[in-house]
């Protein structure tokens, strides 16, 4: 960089801010083009059932309804999901219905409320067929199938028994076992998914407009199910009102949708309502680990082994939890811990439930609660102390880059350092003694802690990779000197259009003012994976700095050829190009960008004209970062109520490029967590029926749950480009843990250990009556 | 989540509601604050033929002190008679326990008369109205009926409004008690609650109980007394014993629910705990010799 920087690091405020909050933000469902149709789907209403007569007739009759199309319709267009159960997923129900909202009929008509009314017209029999739901009853022999020709409903399934993993377990002084039912959950973005799909005739080209985390899979996925070349498939995003993984992929109403507008030669819109989204978004979680850890006496962590057991729901989806959340889990259960082995065995089970997709930390909330329980039941069995039984089996500062038993590589990090700085602010003595003075006085308060480490910026992580392995930015220089870039990640609420334009100001030594950065078209957005996997600011913004500063070195080439200088003897400084040490010797951006537009004979021989530079950048595999939370609680002994007394959290991403936007990914991640430990739960009764289809029942942490997160900072630089590592997911990943652990080691006099989240007053209050009787 | 069909009248007076139900029966429904209504017609779960807006009627928005009672009419927001000062100095219990129903913004357009028309088992209100001896003022093409809170509410959100009736008003008697005390445990602040108690009591000076009151929501079709704890407690010493022991019995004597939010053992429990919080508070606002 020519100069120290002046925005990277900086508590920027978000540019994006005085839009969303003044509510000039545009949302899909604020799209309305001229003749726009609206659709609604008839769901089923059964977890499993055959459908013996469909009679769409009588909806046809409603007023205002366009067209009324059923599965047998859409024959033509199929998207499949990948994996061993390579099932065709047809966008509506064939034959059967195979769970509590499957789409069997679209309607679509000149408003919501009549496509409404149609649904209600339409006359279905459904004969009921047996259902399963639960994935260990799912995997058992004779259990009800999901798809009556399968052999049974084992859909994925992977084990490793390493060498020597046994000889571990045999030798170890202890060994402690645990049951960690993970529930299953949905991510409840505020904004509800959408789709709204137009034909253009005059370019013979389908316009799609989504609330989506990827434009570009989104474009090709419909391409591929409409049999349309991409290029004649444009995806625009609008602002987007949060995605935390339920946004990312192609959903069986995208093709509907886009299908109808291709039929139909008018704009067709759906916008998911919540009763919808409840049983049509993504389910998450829900996975079952059976896990046990060998420690030696000195409280060493040797191995671990876990079997875990995970539901896909009716569907194996390509990001299906099944797969994703287990597979990863088993890459790094070892968390923080250096561990000599890890054994396990997965089983993924079809079931009569929605299927289940990819939510925020993906792999860690389940893993996280494993590792750091197993720990802490280790600690309190060989009798050491909790925190120093950590300190002692953490990677070190010096044994970076640190090669895990899994066969992946932690790159440097501080995880001694982060439990230290976690307890100092926690005040751990002071705590143990509040500890025992409160317990004298009946009152239960406990400690929770949760190391973790977060794999992030996922690029090449794999030979084949499964995901887009690079990101890319095009960063331009217009002729008066502002900067735009254009990037193939996009933002449903990270802050993408600030953070980026602090690192591209930066790199150009230009006020932040001056750069804007786009995202969200295919047409004009270069390619990439979108925004998962807490991998923006380090692939992104990776690929932003590259292409920033490879446009950084055209701008002084061409400055020192017009000053007649030589490039090494020139710099960018404050929006100019000097002479070092001669400041009155400069040109302004904007005389560079003139010459470099409009004058051909003042440019350095052979240039190109313009000043635009892009890059696609595939960064190290995995980035990992880490860090610690620490949380105080107090169990109320009469309703097993847990309130949240201090929330510490300890996060090591790097270099951070805003520390508001990172402690603001950090203070929600925590709330979500409160909503995994303690609120949030889509149960299902044992005939398939949702219980929880309404925010009424489906308790997201609100104001008064949430406790105020005392947040700080270690910075271990990453290797790639501005030193940052991701941290989107860490607080979801971690927070459950200590919660969960807090609340145990509070009940520590009972011996109380939780096998399923949430820990609602109810859980908490019949375990403290058992153990007490 | 769009509703069905529905003709929207908005009468200007009572006698014109009364003539649209009268004509329509059980096909009309009143819209008054929206914020049960709104969500059962979204949800298709009610699909009224005629939806009667009676938001402008005239002159039904003022809470009222009679001689012997205080009158609340059907346009009286919650959020109104949280915030008056009538019913801060008559009615504290209906104060208190109006804090607990669901968030400011909702209060802001719920009504009284909604709550208790709308007669969820587990509202504040209705366990208020129980607890109090109010009544509710119906009234129809046959005229006014007054009927008492405990033969008002039948079950799961049915009532004894006849469908051609509505709400002009609820009316609870303008008693003092010594103290009172609404408690309550929900999931979420602002949620239902799992268990609602509220308690009124006399206590004269020598510290005994003359009259208690025990009003439990616990899951139950509808929100009743327990008389039972209420004789047990009359004429007990005030006090932490006589306390533990009336909240013994109110777990035994509750009619629990159970559901997805709560098994019926927890809310028994629940009873117990509660009970024993809120007859200790409204002990220590009595003013008399607790024990
Ligand atoms: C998020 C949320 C949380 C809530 N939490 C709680 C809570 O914790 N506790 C609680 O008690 N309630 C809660 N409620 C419900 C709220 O209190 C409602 O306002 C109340 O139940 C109904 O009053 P309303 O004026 O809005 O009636 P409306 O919704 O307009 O009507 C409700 C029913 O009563 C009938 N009705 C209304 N007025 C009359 C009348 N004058 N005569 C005859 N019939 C009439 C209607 O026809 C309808 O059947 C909650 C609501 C929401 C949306």
């Amino acid at each position: 960089m020519a100069q120290a920087p002046r925005f990277t690091g900086q508590r920027i405020r978000r540019v994006e801010d005085p839009r969303f909050l003044t509510g000039r933000g545009r949302y899909l469902a604020d799209l309305e083009p001229l003749g726009t149709l609206a659709v609604a789907f008839l769901r089923s209403p059964h977890a499993h059932a055959r459908i013996r007569r469909l009679d769409v007739t009588p909806a046809l009759q409603v007023s205002g309804v366009a067209a009324v199309v059923t599965g047998a319709d859409l024959t033509e267009a199929n998207i499949y999901c990948a994996g061993l159960g390579g099932q065709p997923y047809p966008p509506l129900a064939v034959d059967e219905v195979l769970y509590v909202g499957h789409p069997l009929v679209a309607v679509v008509a000149r408003s919501r409320a009549q496509a409404e009314d149609a649904i209600d017209a339409v006359v279905v029999e459904y004969e009921p067929l047996p259902a399963v739901v639960d994935p260990v009853e799912a995997l058992a022999e004779g259990a009800p199938r999901v798809f009556s020709q399968a052999e049974s409903n084992l859909c994925f399934h992977l084990e490793h028994t390493p060498e020597g993993l046994d000889a571990l377990f045999a030798e170890a002084a202890c060994v402690v076992r645990g049951t960690f039912r993970h529930q299953r959950q949905t991510a409840v973005p505020m904004e509800t998914r959408g789709i709204l799909a137009q034909y253009e005739p005059v370019s013979s080209r389908l316009q799609v407009y989504a609330s989506s985390q990827w434009g570009h899979g989104l474009r090709d996925g419909l391409a591929k199910a409409l049999g349309l070349p991409q290029s004649k498939v444009q995806v625009t995003l609008p602002d987007v009102g949060g995605g935390f993984g339920a946004k990312y992929g192609v959903y069986p109403e995208d093709v509907v949708v886009a299908w109808l507008a291709l039929k139909l030669g008018r704009p067709v819109k759906w916008v998911s309502d919540r009763l919808e989204a409840m049983v049509s978004d993504f389910h998450a979680r829900d996975s079952i680990h059976i896990a046990e850890g060998a420690f030696a006496k000195d409280g060493t962590f040797l191995a671990i082994r876990d079997h875990m057991i995970s539901p896909a729901g009716a569907y194996l989806l390509d990001g299906s939890a099944a797969v994703l959340e287990t597979v990863i889990a088993s890459l790094v259960l070892p968390g923080p811990y250096k561990v000599q082995a890890v054994g396990f065995r997965i089983d993924g089970a079809l079931t009569n439930t929605t299927p289940l997709g990819t939510y925020r930390g993906v792999w860690g909330p389940a893993a996280t609660w494993v590792q750091e329980s197993l720990m802490e039941r280790a600690a309190s069995e060989l009798g050491l102390d909790r925190v120093q039984m950590r300190l002692h089996n953490m990677v070190r500062k010096e044994e970076f880059p640190y090669a895990s038993c899994t066969g992946v590589v932690y790159d440097p990090g501080s995880y001694q350092e982060s439990l230290q700085t976690a307890m100092e602010a926690i005040d751990y003595p002071g705590f143990l003694k509040r500890q025992r003075e409160a317990r004298a006085q009946g009152r239960y308060l406990g400690l929770g802690i949760a190391a973790f480490v977060e794999p992030t910026s996922l690029g090449a992580w794999q030979p084949e990779p499964p995901t887009v392995p690079y990101e890319s930015a095009v960063v331009r220089m217009e002729p008066g000197g502002e900067v735009v870039v254009q990037v193939s990640v996009n933002s449903h609420g990270q802050g993408h259009e600030t953070t980026i334009a602090q690192l591209v100001a930066d790199a150009l030594s230009v006020d932040i003012g001056k750069v804007t950065v786009r995202f969200g078209d295919t047409a004009a957005a270069p390619y990439g994976g979108g925004t998962f996997g807490s991998r923006s600011i380090t692939v992104g913004g990776g690929a932003a700095l590259e292409a920033a500063g490879r446009l950084r070195d055209k701008i002084l080439a061409i400055g020192a050829h017009l000053l007649e200088a030589a490039p090494e003897d020139v710099e960018l400084r404050d929006g100019t190009v000097a002479v070092k040490g001669v400041p009155a010797r400069s040109l302004s951006l904007a005389e560079i960008g003139r010459v470099a537009h409009w004058v051909p004979a003042k440019m350095p021989s052979g240039m190109e004209m313009g000043l635009e530079a892009s890059s696609r950048y595939v960064p190290p595999p995995i980035t990992f970062s880490n860090g610690c939370h620490a949380a105080e609680v107090e169990v109320d002994p009469k309703t097993g109520r847990v309130r949240i007394q201090r929330y510490v959290v300890v996060e090591d991403c790097g270099v951070m490029v805003n520390p508001t936007i990172v402690e603001g990914q950090i203070i929600g991640g925590v709330a979500q967590g409160v909503g995994a430990a303690f609120l949030e739960e889509l149960g299902y009764g044992e005939d398939g029926q949702p219980w929880a289809t309404t925010l009424m029942d489906y308790h997201l942490p609100s104001v008064t749950d949430v406790p105020r997160v005392e947040c700080l900072h270690l910075e271990t630089p990453s290797a790639v480009p501005g030193g940052m590592k991701g941290m989107g997911e860490s607080a979801m990943v971690a927070s459950p843990a200590a919660l969960v652990l807090a609340v145990e080691d509070a009940l520590s006099p009972l011996g109380v250990r939780f096998e399923r989240m949430p820990l609602t007053p109810e859980r908490v209050w019949q375990a403290m009556t058992a153990t007490r009787s | 989540m769009k509703p069905a069909p529905f003709q929207y009248v908005v009468p200007e007076s009572l006698e014109e509601v009364m003539d649209i139900l009268g004509q329509h029966g059980a096909e009309a429904k009143v819209l008054a604050g929206g914020q049960s209504l709104m969500p059962l017609l979204n949800m298709r779960l009610a699909r009224p033929a005629v939806l009667v807006d009676i938001n402008r009627l005239p002159g039904l928005d003022q809470i009222a002190v009679e001689d012997t009672a205080v009158e609340i009419p059907c346009l009286v927001r919650q959020r109104a008679a949280e915030r008056s000062p009538i019913v801060a100095e008559e009615l504290p219990l209906l104060r208190e326990a109006l804090r607990h129903v669901a968030h400011p913004q909702i209060r802001n357009r719920g009504t009284i008369c909604g709550s208790i028309a709308h007669a969820d088992p587990a509202a504040e209100l209705a366990l208020v109205l129980v607890a109090l001896e109010g009544e509710v003022v119906a009234v129809g093409r046959g005229g006014e009926r007054r009927i008492p809170a405990n033969a008002f509410f039948r079950g799961i959100f049915t009532t004894a409004l006849e469908a051609d009736e509505v709400i002009r008003s609820v009316r609870i008697p303008r008693r003092r008690f010594s103290g009172q005390a609404f408690r309550e445990f929900s999931p979420r602040a602002g949620d239902f609650a799992l268990v609602a108690v509220a308690v009124a009591l006399d206590v004269d000076p020598q510290g005994r109980v003359q009259t208690a009151r025990v009003a439990v929501a616990a899951g139950s079709d509808v929100p009743a007394r327990l008389t039972e704890v209420e004789a047990r407690l009359q004429g007990a010493q005030a006090g932490a014993e006589a306390v533990k022991a009336a909240a013994a019995q109110a777990r035994e004597a509750v009619q629990a629910g159970s559901d997805a939010h709560a098994s019926e053992a927890y809310r028994r429990h629940l009873t117990e705990v509660l009970t024993e919080e809120a007859l200790l508070a409204a002990m220590a606002t009595t003013g008399g010799n607790v024990a």
